[in-house]
């Protein structure tokens, strides 16, 4: 791996879901300037998605965009995000970012030290890092008959850029 | 693109704050206009914010100015020292102790542009 960012350098983190995405954009060694999170619901979601994305990336201007590694071994996502991701790294190289992967593995080994670390532990060592902007953010611990809490999307974007980090130091 | 500082950090100071647009609307005094917009088009560097508004913003996000609109305080910032490169470089019909002063002064913020583009990160 390389190391020639400068510090200082503006990074974007997309994390794509079933239900939209969620995004986290860090500047420097540990400044979180925004995380949030977008719902589609109707029509073509990976179009809104799209969309979406290139908002932030013109609005930010981001040097790096993080991005979960949909092609990994023992990756389960579905065929649309996989299709939505190819389009997403395309724009991104269109204008000229660099675009990063980490697997879902090496995300929670990186984080946690243990690939089998779950989501819930992840979200929580996130808000411990970042208390004043995502403490108040976390969602309860998902029970077995629920589905996941779309403030979660915020959770697995704001990971892949503190796990980018940790990765490139 | 560009790892320069973005024009303001206003949207994320609120969020750290936890208020809302209408909330820093009210707080800023602002009236007349439908609730938070102005604040809405500061945060997405639509417009740039009046004297006494980028004070007030100061006041609410208990960050100085500069820092709050990094982005721009970078950008005014080498505009001054490009016309201050080209001040110094006048010729001085009656050189005092004064003008003197008056040289150290400008060369010291036309360096100022030589550093940024030298470390064009650092905020």
């Amino acid at each position: 791996m390389n190391h020639q960012h400068p510090k200082q350098f503006r990074l974007l983190a997309i994390a794509l879901t079933c239900r939209g995405l969620g995004y986290a954009v860090l500047e420097g060694e540990e400044s979180l300037i925004e995380s949030s999170h977008m719902s589609v619901r109707k029509g073509d979601k990976n179009e809104k998605c799209l969309a979406k994305v290139e908002t932030l990336i013109k609005f930010y201007q981001p040097e790096v965009l993080v991005l979960q590694d949909v092609r990994a071994k023992g990756s389960r996502r579905a065929l649309r995000i996989k299709r939505l991701y190819r389009a997403v790294v395309r724009f991104a190289r269109k204008q000229k970012i660099k675009v990063e992967l980490i697997s879902e593995a090496q995300l929670r080994t990186l984080l946690l030290g243990d690939p089998r670390g779950t989501k819930h532990e992840i979200a929580e060592m996130i808000a411990k890092l970042f208390p004043d902007e995502l403490a108040l953010r976390l969602p309860p611990k998902r029970r077995a008959w629920e589905s996941a809490d779309s403030r979660m999307d915020i959770f697995d974007a704001v990971a892949l850029a503190v796990a980018f980090r940790m990765r490139e130091r | 693109m560009s790892s320069l500082p973005l024009t303001n950090y206003l949207r994320t100071n609120r969020k750290r704050l936890a208020f809302t647009q209408e909330e820093v609307a009210f707080l800023l005094g602002s009236r007349g206009e439908s609730k938070g917009a102005k604040v809405c088009r500061h945060e997405k560097f639509t417009c740039e914010s009046k004297l006494r508004t980028a004070l007030a913003y100061e006041v609410i996000y208990q960050k100085p100015v500069r820092d709050l609109f990094a982005g721009l305080y970078r950008q005014i910032e080498q505009e001054v020292a490009e016309r201050a490169k080209i001040l110094s470089l006048r010729k001085d019909l009656n050189p005092s102790q004064r003008t003197a002063y008056r040289r150290q002064v400008l060369a010291g913020l036309a360096a100022r542009q030589t550093e940024q583009s030298l470390n064009p990160t650092q905020k």
